[in-house]
Protein backbone atom coordinates (compact mmCIF):
# COMPACT_ATOMS: atom_id res chain seq x y z
CA UNK A 1 0.00 0.00 0.00
CA UNK A 2 1.59 3.39 -1.09
CA UNK A 3 0.12 6.66 -0.89
CA UNK A 4 1.17 10.05 -2.44
CA UNK A 5 -0.28 12.76 -0.96
CA UNK A 6 -0.24 16.70 -1.89
CA UNK A 7 -0.45 19.44 0.86
CA UNK A 8 -1.48 22.82 -0.31
CA UNK A 9 1.56 23.19 -2.74
CA UNK A 10 1.98 26.35 -4.78
CA UNK A 11 4.20 26.11 -8.02
CA UNK A 12 5.71 28.64 -10.12
CA UNK A 13 7.33 28.26 -13.45
CA UNK A 14 9.08 31.68 -14.85
CA UNK A 15 7.89 33.33 -11.82
CA UNK A 16 4.12 32.94 -12.67
CA UNK A 17 2.12 30.84 -10.01
CA UNK A 18 0.30 27.96 -11.48
CA UNK A 19 -0.38 25.66 -8.92
CA UNK A 20 -2.41 27.42 -5.92
CA UNK A 21 -2.69 25.39 -2.30
CA UNK A 22 -3.97 22.02 -4.60
CA UNK A 23 -4.26 19.15 -2.29
CA UNK A 24 -4.97 15.46 -3.08
CA UNK A 25 -4.18 12.43 -1.79
CA UNK A 26 -3.75 8.84 -3.87
CA UNK A 27 -3.54 5.35 -2.16
CA UNK A 28 -2.62 2.50 -3.90
CA UNK A 29 -5.88 0.67 -5.61
CA UNK A 30 -7.66 4.30 -6.26
CA UNK A 31 -8.22 6.04 -10.18
CA UNK A 32 -8.56 9.98 -9.35
CA UNK A 33 -8.86 11.68 -12.57
CA UNK A 34 -8.61 15.47 -12.89
CA UNK A 35 -10.33 17.42 -15.77
CA UNK A 36 -10.56 20.97 -16.39
CA UNK A 37 -9.58 23.56 -18.95
CA UNK A 38 -6.53 24.16 -20.74
CA UNK A 39 -3.81 25.82 -19.28
CA UNK A 40 -5.52 25.21 -15.63
CA UNK A 41 -2.16 23.22 -14.07
CA UNK A 42 -2.97 19.90 -14.86
CA UNK A 43 0.21 18.91 -16.63
CA UNK A 44 2.13 21.06 -14.40
CA UNK A 45 0.49 18.84 -11.18
CA UNK A 46 2.22 15.62 -13.29
CA UNK A 47 5.64 17.39 -14.09
CA UNK A 48 5.88 18.24 -10.19
CA UNK A 49 5.62 15.13 -9.20
CA UNK A 50 7.67 13.83 -10.99
CA UNK A 51 10.42 16.45 -10.21
CA UNK A 52 10.67 18.83 -13.40
CA UNK A 53 13.42 21.25 -12.34
CA UNK A 54 11.61 23.52 -14.36
CA UNK A 55 8.79 23.68 -12.01
CA UNK A 56 9.44 25.75 -8.61
CA UNK A 57 7.79 24.68 -5.60
CA UNK A 58 6.70 27.98 -4.22
CA UNK A 59 5.36 25.88 -0.96
CA UNK A 60 3.42 23.05 0.14
CA UNK A 61 4.35 19.36 0.51
CA UNK A 62 4.51 16.32 -1.60
CA UNK A 63 4.92 13.03 0.65
CA UNK A 64 5.44 9.42 -0.86
CA UNK A 65 4.25 6.75 2.00
CA UNK A 66 5.12 9.69 4.21
CA UNK A 67 8.38 10.54 3.01
CA UNK A 68 8.61 14.28 1.55
CA UNK A 69 9.89 13.82 -1.77
CA UNK A 70 10.20 17.89 -2.56
CA UNK A 71 13.55 18.18 -2.93
CA UNK A 72 14.19 14.09 -4.22
CA UNK A 73 16.01 13.63 -7.76
CA UNK A 74 13.84 12.60 -10.60
CA UNK A 75 15.62 9.37 -11.05
CA UNK A 76 14.95 8.63 -6.96
CA UNK A 77 11.19 9.55 -7.47
CA UNK A 78 11.07 7.15 -10.20
CA UNK A 79 12.75 4.45 -8.28
CA UNK A 80 9.91 4.80 -5.69
CA UNK A 81 7.69 3.44 -7.83
CA UNK A 82 6.15 6.62 -9.48
CA UNK A 83 5.96 6.75 -13.12
CA UNK A 84 4.61 9.86 -15.66
CA UNK A 85 3.38 8.40 -18.89
CA UNK A 86 3.91 12.03 -20.67
CA UNK A 87 1.78 14.06 -22.91
CA UNK A 88 4.49 14.57 -25.29
CA UNK A 89 7.44 11.87 -24.89
CA UNK A 90 10.67 12.93 -26.29
CA UNK A 91 11.90 11.91 -29.24
CA UNK A 92 15.95 10.91 -28.63
CA UNK A 93 17.78 9.77 -31.60
CA UNK A 94 20.60 6.97 -31.44
CA UNK A 95 19.04 5.60 -27.86
CA UNK A 96 17.47 2.37 -28.40
CA UNK A 97 14.01 1.78 -26.76
CA UNK A 98 15.82 -1.55 -25.21
CA UNK A 99 18.94 -0.08 -24.02
CA UNK A 100 16.75 2.91 -22.47
CA UNK A 101 14.77 0.10 -20.45
CA UNK A 102 17.34 -2.02 -19.69
CA UNK A 103 19.48 0.65 -18.03
CA UNK A 104 16.51 1.98 -16.36
CA UNK A 105 15.70 -1.93 -14.78
CA UNK A 106 19.54 -2.35 -14.17
CA UNK A 107 19.10 1.01 -11.91
CA UNK A 108 16.16 -0.31 -10.83
CA UNK A 109 16.96 -3.73 -9.87
CA UNK A 110 20.49 -5.03 -9.66
CA UNK A 111 19.75 -8.32 -9.46
CA UNK A 112 17.71 -7.91 -13.37
CA UNK A 113 17.81 -10.91 -15.40
CA UNK A 114 17.76 -10.30 -18.97
CA UNK A 115 16.04 -13.29 -20.52
CA UNK A 116 13.08 -12.17 -18.54
CA UNK A 117 13.04 -8.70 -19.64
CA UNK A 118 13.41 -10.06 -23.64
CA UNK A 119 10.63 -12.33 -22.41
CA UNK A 120 7.97 -9.85 -21.14
CA UNK A 121 8.81 -6.92 -23.83
CA UNK A 122 8.14 -9.20 -26.39
CA UNK A 123 4.32 -10.22 -24.84
CA UNK A 124 4.22 -6.50 -24.04
CA UNK A 125 4.82 -5.06 -27.82
CA UNK A 126 2.47 -8.08 -28.46
CA UNK A 127 -0.47 -7.10 -26.30
CA UNK A 128 -0.37 -3.48 -27.67
CA UNK A 129 -0.39 -4.37 -31.37
CA UNK A 130 3.49 -2.61 -31.43
CA UNK A 131 5.68 -3.40 -34.24
CA UNK A 132 8.36 -5.62 -32.36
CA UNK A 133 11.07 -3.34 -34.39
CA UNK A 134 9.96 -0.38 -32.75
CA UNK A 135 11.76 -1.72 -29.69
CA UNK A 136 15.38 -1.27 -31.49
CA UNK A 137 14.60 2.23 -33.16
CA UNK A 138 15.89 5.12 -31.23
CA UNK A 139 13.20 6.12 -27.84
CA UNK A 140 9.94 7.40 -29.88
CA UNK A 141 12.02 7.93 -33.17
CA UNK A 142 9.86 8.79 -36.07
CA UNK A 143 7.14 7.08 -34.12
CA UNK A 144 3.51 8.60 -34.87
CA UNK A 145 1.42 9.89 -32.06
CA UNK A 146 -0.59 6.78 -31.32
CA UNK A 147 2.97 5.32 -31.50
CA UNK A 148 4.44 7.12 -28.88
CA UNK A 149 1.34 7.32 -25.95
CA UNK A 150 1.91 3.18 -26.49
CA UNK A 151 5.13 3.09 -25.71
CA UNK A 152 4.56 5.31 -22.73
CA UNK A 153 2.15 2.71 -21.58
CA UNK A 154 5.22 -0.28 -22.82
CA UNK A 155 7.52 1.60 -20.33
CA UNK A 156 4.90 1.06 -17.53
CA UNK A 157 4.05 -2.31 -18.30
CA UNK A 158 8.15 -3.32 -17.86
CA UNK A 159 8.89 -0.81 -14.81
CA UNK A 160 6.07 -1.69 -12.48
CA UNK A 161 5.37 1.64 -11.04
CA UNK A 162 3.11 1.80 -8.00
CA UNK A 163 1.73 5.02 -8.37
CA UNK A 164 0.84 6.24 -12.14
CA UNK A 165 0.46 9.32 -13.57
CA UNK A 166 -1.03 9.48 -17.05
CA UNK A 167 -0.83 13.34 -18.38
CA UNK A 168 -3.19 13.13 -21.78
CA UNK A 169 -2.70 9.56 -22.54
CA UNK A 170 -5.50 10.00 -24.76
CA UNK A 171 -4.43 12.51 -27.34
CA UNK A 172 -3.07 11.05 -31.13
CA UNK A 173 -5.23 8.12 -30.71
CA UNK A 174 -7.51 6.63 -32.89
CA UNK A 175 -10.41 4.53 -32.20
CA UNK A 176 -8.63 1.41 -31.97
CA UNK A 177 -5.38 2.59 -30.30
CA UNK A 178 -7.43 4.59 -27.27
CA UNK A 179 -9.50 0.65 -27.23
CA UNK A 180 -6.26 -1.01 -26.58
CA UNK A 181 -4.24 1.32 -24.31
CA UNK A 182 -7.53 1.63 -22.19
CA UNK A 183 -7.87 -1.95 -21.50
CA UNK A 184 -3.52 -1.94 -21.12
CA UNK A 185 -4.03 0.40 -18.44
CA UNK A 186 -6.96 -1.07 -16.72
CA UNK A 187 -5.21 -4.15 -17.04
CA UNK A 188 -2.46 -3.23 -15.43
CA UNK A 189 -4.62 -1.55 -12.81
CA UNK A 190 -6.36 -5.12 -12.02
CA UNK A 191 -3.07 -6.91 -11.75
CA UNK A 192 -0.77 -4.20 -9.78
CA UNK A 193 -3.25 -2.18 -7.79
CA UNK A 194 -1.82 0.78 -8.73
CA UNK A 195 -2.74 4.38 -7.35
CA UNK A 196 -3.17 5.96 -10.71
CA UNK A 197 -3.97 9.74 -11.53
CA UNK A 198 -5.44 10.35 -15.15
CA UNK A 199 -5.39 13.65 -16.66
CA UNK A 200 -7.76 13.74 -20.13
CA UNK A 201 -10.06 16.15 -21.56
CA UNK A 202 -12.19 13.71 -22.61
CA UNK A 203 -15.02 11.23 -21.45
CA UNK A 204 -13.56 8.69 -24.20
CA UNK A 205 -10.45 7.08 -22.47
CA UNK A 206 -12.90 6.86 -19.01
CA UNK A 207 -15.27 4.60 -21.10
CA UNK A 208 -12.19 2.15 -20.51
CA UNK A 209 -10.70 3.18 -17.40
CA UNK A 210 -13.01 3.69 -14.62
CA UNK A 211 -11.74 6.50 -12.12
CA UNK A 212 -13.23 6.16 -8.61
CA UNK A 213 -12.87 10.13 -8.14
CA UNK A 214 -13.44 12.86 -10.12
CA UNK A 215 -11.81 16.33 -9.90
CA UNK A 216 -12.14 19.50 -11.30
CA UNK A 217 -9.35 21.78 -11.37
CA UNK A 218 -9.48 25.49 -12.26
CA UNK A 219 -6.60 27.96 -11.34
CA UNK A 220 -4.41 25.77 -10.33
CA UNK A 221 -6.75 24.48 -7.54
CA UNK A 222 -8.93 21.54 -7.34
CA UNK A 223 -12.28 23.13 -6.69
CA UNK A 224 -14.61 20.33 -7.00
CA UNK A 225 -14.71 16.84 -6.55
CA UNK A 226 -16.63 13.45 -6.74
CA UNK A 227 -17.25 10.11 -8.29
CA UNK A 228 -17.90 9.56 -12.24
CA UNK A 229 -21.13 11.26 -12.67
CA UNK A 230 -19.06 14.41 -12.44
CA UNK A 231 -17.82 13.47 -15.90
CA UNK A 232 -21.34 13.45 -17.33
CA UNK A 233 -21.93 16.44 -15.77
CA UNK A 234 -18.68 17.91 -17.74
CA UNK A 235 -19.46 16.58 -20.72
CA UNK A 236 -23.37 17.97 -20.40
CA UNK A 237 -22.18 21.19 -19.01
CA UNK A 238 -18.47 22.07 -20.46
CA UNK A 239 -17.16 24.08 -17.11
CA UNK A 240 -20.23 25.99 -16.56
CA UNK A 241 -19.74 26.55 -12.68
CA UNK A 242 -22.89 27.12 -11.94
CA UNK A 243 -24.36 24.15 -13.61
CA UNK A 244 -21.51 21.90 -12.01
CA UNK A 245 -22.33 23.39 -8.92
CA UNK A 246 -19.49 25.40 -7.95
CA UNK A 247 -19.70 28.26 -6.03
CA UNK A 248 -17.94 31.12 -7.96
CA UNK A 249 -16.46 32.07 -4.48
CA UNK A 250 -14.33 29.43 -4.55
CA UNK A 251 -13.30 30.26 -8.11
CA UNK A 252 -12.76 33.92 -7.22
CA UNK A 253 -10.67 32.97 -3.92
CA UNK A 254 -8.07 31.39 -6.10
CA UNK A 255 -8.00 34.40 -8.21
CA UNK A 256 -7.61 36.88 -5.72
CA UNK A 257 -4.90 33.80 -4.16
CA UNK A 258 -2.44 33.80 -7.76
CA UNK B 1 35.53 -7.70 -46.49
CA UNK B 2 38.62 -5.32 -47.38
CA UNK B 3 40.75 -4.03 -44.55
CA UNK B 4 43.63 -1.89 -44.69
CA UNK B 5 45.48 -1.11 -41.62
CA UNK B 6 47.80 1.77 -41.89
CA UNK B 7 50.45 2.87 -39.10
CA UNK B 8 52.91 6.16 -38.96
CA UNK B 9 55.06 4.41 -41.12
CA UNK B 10 53.67 1.68 -42.61
CA UNK B 11 50.73 -0.63 -44.10
CA UNK B 12 50.54 -3.10 -40.77
CA UNK B 13 48.21 -4.97 -42.59
CA UNK B 14 45.99 -5.40 -45.53
CA UNK B 15 43.26 -8.03 -47.35
CA UNK B 16 41.83 -6.17 -50.39
CA UNK B 17 40.07 -8.15 -53.35
CA UNK B 18 40.05 -7.24 -57.42
CA UNK B 19 37.98 -4.18 -56.26
CA UNK B 20 40.49 -2.10 -54.73
CA UNK B 21 43.95 -0.91 -55.80
CA UNK B 22 46.54 0.74 -53.66
CA UNK B 23 49.63 1.71 -52.63
CA UNK B 24 51.48 3.96 -49.79
CA UNK B 25 54.42 6.62 -51.23
CA UNK B 26 57.00 7.29 -48.28
CA UNK B 27 57.41 11.05 -48.95
CA UNK B 28 59.82 11.81 -46.32
CA UNK B 29 57.57 14.33 -44.73
CA UNK B 30 54.36 12.70 -45.50
CA UNK B 31 53.21 8.96 -46.70
CA UNK B 32 50.71 9.63 -49.05
CA UNK B 33 47.80 6.61 -49.63
CA UNK B 34 46.53 6.06 -52.72
CA UNK B 35 43.23 3.97 -53.10
CA UNK B 36 41.41 3.44 -56.35
CA UNK B 37 37.89 1.82 -55.96
CA UNK B 38 36.89 -0.02 -59.02
CA UNK B 39 34.24 -1.84 -58.30
CA UNK B 40 31.12 -1.72 -55.59
CA UNK B 41 32.72 -2.99 -52.57
CA UNK B 42 33.21 -2.18 -48.71
CA UNK B 43 36.42 -1.31 -46.79
CA UNK B 44 37.44 -1.42 -43.14
CA UNK B 45 40.73 1.56 -42.71
CA UNK B 46 42.35 1.23 -39.94
CA UNK B 47 45.05 3.88 -38.58
CA UNK B 48 46.88 3.61 -35.63
CA UNK B 49 48.93 6.86 -35.45
CA UNK B 50 51.63 7.79 -33.00
CA UNK B 51 52.63 10.76 -34.38
CA UNK B 52 51.91 10.91 -38.15
CA UNK B 53 51.32 13.36 -41.05
CA UNK B 54 48.93 11.19 -43.72
CA UNK B 55 47.63 12.09 -46.98
CA UNK B 56 44.71 9.53 -48.43
CA UNK B 57 43.10 9.91 -51.54
CA UNK B 58 40.79 7.84 -52.49
CA UNK B 59 39.11 7.69 -56.36
CA UNK B 60 36.02 6.31 -56.61
CA UNK B 61 35.02 4.91 -60.05
CA UNK B 62 31.67 5.75 -61.85
CA UNK B 63 28.55 3.38 -61.20
CA UNK B 64 29.73 2.30 -57.60
CA UNK B 65 28.30 1.72 -54.26
CA UNK B 66 31.42 1.71 -51.90
CA UNK B 67 31.14 1.48 -47.62
CA UNK B 68 34.41 2.94 -45.83
CA UNK B 69 34.37 2.00 -42.12
CA UNK B 70 37.43 4.33 -41.08
CA UNK B 71 38.98 4.40 -37.03
CA UNK B 72 42.07 6.92 -36.40
CA UNK B 73 42.96 6.15 -32.92
CA UNK B 74 46.57 6.55 -31.18
CA UNK B 75 48.32 9.81 -30.02
CA UNK B 76 48.56 12.40 -32.68
CA UNK B 77 47.96 12.96 -35.98
CA UNK B 78 47.57 15.33 -39.20
CA UNK B 79 46.03 13.53 -41.78
CA UNK B 80 44.47 14.86 -45.31
CA UNK B 81 41.83 12.86 -47.13
CA UNK B 82 40.68 13.31 -50.48
CA UNK B 83 37.62 11.33 -52.21
CA UNK B 84 37.01 11.98 -56.03
CA UNK B 85 33.51 10.49 -56.82
CA UNK B 86 32.90 9.77 -60.34
CA UNK B 87 29.90 9.65 -61.99
CA UNK B 88 26.50 7.71 -60.52
CA UNK B 89 28.75 6.66 -57.61
CA UNK B 90 27.62 6.56 -54.33
CA UNK B 91 30.09 6.99 -50.64
CA UNK B 92 28.96 6.20 -47.18
CA UNK B 93 31.45 6.88 -44.77
CA UNK B 94 31.50 5.66 -41.33
CA UNK B 95 34.19 7.13 -39.58
CA UNK B 96 35.08 7.14 -35.60
CA UNK B 97 37.98 9.47 -34.08
CA UNK B 98 39.44 8.64 -31.07
CA UNK B 99 42.93 9.74 -30.90
CA UNK B 100 44.24 11.99 -28.40
CA UNK B 101 44.99 15.02 -30.54
CA UNK B 102 44.37 15.56 -34.50
CA UNK B 103 44.01 17.97 -37.26
CA UNK B 104 41.93 16.42 -40.08
CA UNK B 105 41.49 18.13 -43.43
CA UNK B 106 38.71 16.80 -45.99
CA UNK B 107 38.10 16.99 -49.72
CA UNK B 108 35.67 15.43 -51.49
CA UNK B 109 35.19 15.80 -55.24
CA UNK B 110 32.10 15.13 -56.70
CA UNK B 111 33.25 14.61 -60.29
CA UNK B 112 30.15 13.14 -62.07
CA UNK B 113 26.52 13.38 -62.92
CA UNK B 114 24.91 11.87 -59.73
CA UNK B 115 28.09 11.20 -57.49
CA UNK B 116 26.86 11.15 -53.82
CA UNK B 117 28.74 10.98 -50.34
CA UNK B 118 27.21 10.06 -47.27
CA UNK B 119 29.91 11.73 -44.53
CA UNK B 120 29.38 10.23 -40.72
CA UNK B 121 31.97 11.39 -38.69
CA UNK B 122 31.86 10.96 -34.99
CA UNK B 123 35.04 11.91 -32.35
CA UNK B 124 35.92 11.86 -28.63
CA UNK B 125 37.53 15.31 -28.20
CA UNK B 126 40.02 14.61 -25.01
CA UNK B 127 42.20 17.82 -26.56
CA UNK B 128 41.67 19.87 -29.09
CA UNK B 129 40.67 18.99 -32.59
CA UNK B 130 40.42 20.78 -35.42
CA UNK B 131 38.40 19.89 -38.91
CA UNK B 132 38.10 21.49 -42.12
CA UNK B 133 35.41 19.68 -44.68
CA UNK B 134 35.25 20.71 -48.32
CA UNK B 135 32.51 19.71 -50.60
CA UNK B 136 32.59 20.15 -54.37
CA UNK B 137 29.78 19.69 -56.25
CA UNK B 138 31.25 19.69 -59.49
CA UNK B 139 28.70 18.35 -61.84
CA UNK B 140 24.94 18.14 -61.61
CA UNK B 141 22.41 16.05 -59.42
CA UNK B 142 24.80 15.65 -56.78
CA UNK B 143 24.42 14.65 -53.62
CA UNK B 144 26.14 15.19 -50.26
CA UNK B 145 25.34 14.64 -46.48
CA UNK B 146 27.67 15.64 -43.98
CA UNK B 147 27.43 15.02 -40.55
CA UNK B 148 29.55 15.90 -37.66
CA UNK B 149 29.68 14.78 -33.98
CA UNK B 150 31.71 15.53 -31.76
CA UNK B 151 31.99 15.06 -28.10
CA UNK B 152 34.47 17.22 -25.88
CA UNK B 153 35.65 15.91 -22.82
CA UNK B 154 38.40 16.42 -20.66
CA UNK B 155 40.68 19.41 -22.04
CA UNK B 156 39.15 18.44 -25.46
CA UNK B 157 37.75 21.17 -27.51
CA UNK B 158 36.44 20.82 -31.40
CA UNK B 159 36.31 22.85 -34.50
CA UNK B 160 34.11 21.89 -37.31
CA UNK B 161 34.53 24.20 -40.37
CA UNK B 162 32.39 23.03 -43.18
CA UNK B 163 31.75 24.06 -46.29
CA UNK B 164 29.33 22.59 -49.70
CA UNK B 165 30.38 24.63 -52.81
CA UNK B 166 27.93 24.63 -55.73
CA UNK B 167 29.09 26.86 -58.58
CA UNK B 168 26.95 28.13 -61.20
CA UNK B 169 24.53 26.62 -63.34
CA UNK B 170 25.04 23.49 -61.10
CA UNK B 171 21.73 22.28 -61.08
CA UNK B 172 19.66 19.56 -59.27
CA UNK B 173 22.21 19.57 -56.36
CA UNK B 174 21.23 18.23 -52.96
CA UNK B 175 23.64 19.88 -50.28
CA UNK B 176 22.92 18.88 -46.52
CA UNK B 177 25.03 19.28 -43.30
CA UNK B 178 24.11 18.37 -39.66
CA UNK B 179 26.84 19.23 -37.26
CA UNK B 180 26.67 18.82 -33.37
CA UNK B 181 29.52 19.07 -30.09
CA UNK B 182 28.08 18.03 -27.43
CA UNK B 183 30.37 19.88 -24.73
CA UNK B 184 31.06 18.62 -21.38
CA UNK B 185 33.68 21.11 -20.52
CA UNK B 186 34.05 25.06 -20.61
CA UNK B 187 36.45 24.68 -23.51
CA UNK B 188 35.37 26.64 -26.65
CA UNK B 189 33.70 24.57 -29.29
CA UNK B 190 32.83 25.76 -32.57
CA UNK B 191 30.96 24.83 -35.75
CA UNK B 192 30.99 26.83 -38.96
CA UNK B 193 28.72 25.67 -41.70
CA UNK B 194 29.14 26.85 -45.28
CA UNK B 195 27.31 27.03 -48.12
CA UNK B 196 28.27 28.65 -51.02
CA UNK B 197 25.94 27.95 -53.46
CA UNK B 198 25.60 30.29 -56.96
CA UNK B 199 22.89 28.40 -58.24
CA UNK B 200 18.63 29.02 -58.03
CA UNK B 201 18.05 24.78 -58.37
CA UNK B 202 19.39 23.34 -55.08
CA UNK B 203 18.23 22.05 -52.21
CA UNK B 204 20.80 23.02 -49.30
CA UNK B 205 19.77 22.53 -45.43
CA UNK B 206 22.16 22.65 -42.37
CA UNK B 207 21.75 22.32 -38.73
CA UNK B 208 24.51 23.18 -35.64
CA UNK B 209 24.32 22.82 -32.37
CA UNK B 210 27.13 23.27 -29.68
CA UNK B 211 26.05 22.66 -25.78
CA UNK B 212 25.51 19.99 -23.37
CA UNK B 213 22.32 17.43 -23.48
CA UNK B 214 19.07 19.28 -23.26
CA UNK B 215 17.31 19.06 -20.15
CA UNK B 216 13.58 17.54 -21.33
CA UNK B 217 16.16 14.43 -22.71
CA UNK B 218 17.47 13.87 -19.17
CA UNK B 219 14.36 14.40 -17.32
CA UNK B 220 12.74 11.97 -19.93
CA UNK B 221 15.51 9.04 -18.78
CA UNK B 222 15.20 9.95 -15.03
CA UNK B 223 11.81 9.94 -15.01
CA UNK B 224 11.92 6.47 -15.72
CA UNK B 225 14.54 5.60 -12.76
CA UNK B 226 18.22 6.30 -14.69
CA UNK B 227 20.67 8.06 -12.63
CA UNK B 228 21.77 11.40 -14.17
CA UNK B 229 25.20 9.89 -14.90
CA UNK B 230 24.04 6.87 -16.25
CA UNK B 231 21.46 9.21 -18.56
CA UNK B 232 24.56 10.90 -19.44
CA UNK B 233 26.33 7.74 -20.61
CA UNK B 234 23.26 6.73 -22.54
CA UNK B 235 22.64 9.75 -24.66
CA UNK B 236 26.15 10.22 -25.27
CA UNK B 237 26.00 6.30 -27.03
CA UNK B 238 22.76 7.30 -28.52
CA UNK B 239 24.82 10.24 -30.02
CA UNK B 240 27.84 8.75 -31.20
CA UNK B 241 26.29 5.38 -32.26
CA UNK B 242 23.88 6.50 -34.56
CA UNK B 243 24.06 6.31 -38.10
CA UNK B 244 26.89 4.24 -38.12
CA UNK B 245 27.12 0.80 -38.90
CA UNK B 246 26.99 -2.26 -36.94
CA UNK B 247 30.44 -2.63 -36.84
CA UNK B 248 31.95 0.70 -35.56
CA UNK B 249 28.74 0.93 -33.70
CA UNK B 250 30.39 -2.39 -31.31
CA UNK B 251 33.66 -0.75 -31.84
CA UNK B 252 32.64 2.99 -29.95
CA UNK B 253 30.18 1.21 -27.46
CA UNK B 254 33.76 -0.39 -25.98
CA UNK B 255 35.49 2.52 -26.48
CA UNK B 256 32.66 4.21 -24.41
CA UNK B 257 32.73 1.66 -21.65
CA UNK B 258 36.74 2.97 -21.14
CA UNK B 259 35.39 5.85 -20.55
CA UNK B 260 32.56 6.29 -18.98
CA UNK B 261 32.35 2.69 -17.09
Amino acid sequence: MHTLKIIDLCVSVDGKQILNKLNLVINSGEIHAIMGPNGTGKSTLSKVIMGDSNYKIMSGHIYFDDKEINDMAVDERARLGIFLGMQMPMEIEGVSNADFLRTALHNKNSEFKLYDFIKKMNSTVADLSMDKEMIHRGINQGFSGGERKKNEILQMYMLEPNTVLLDEIDSGLDVDSLRIVGEAVMNYYNHVKPGILLITHYQRLLDYIKPDFVHIMMGGSIVKSGDFSLVDLIEKYGYDLNKLGISTSVVEEIGSNE
Amino acid sequence: MNKIILDDVKVVDSVVDDCISYNLIDNEDVKVLNIDVLESCDLDLDYRFSSAKVEVCINVCSNIIFNVNEIISGESAKVRTKYVIDESSFVNVCKFNNIDSIKEYFVCNLNGVGASINYNLKTISINPENYEFLVYHNFKNTNSNICTNGVSIKDGSVLFNVSSFIGKDITGCVASQDNKIINLNDNECIIKPNLYIDCDDVSATHSAWVGSFREDELFYLQSRGIGRDDAIRLLISGFLTSNISDSLCDYIKNILDMYWR
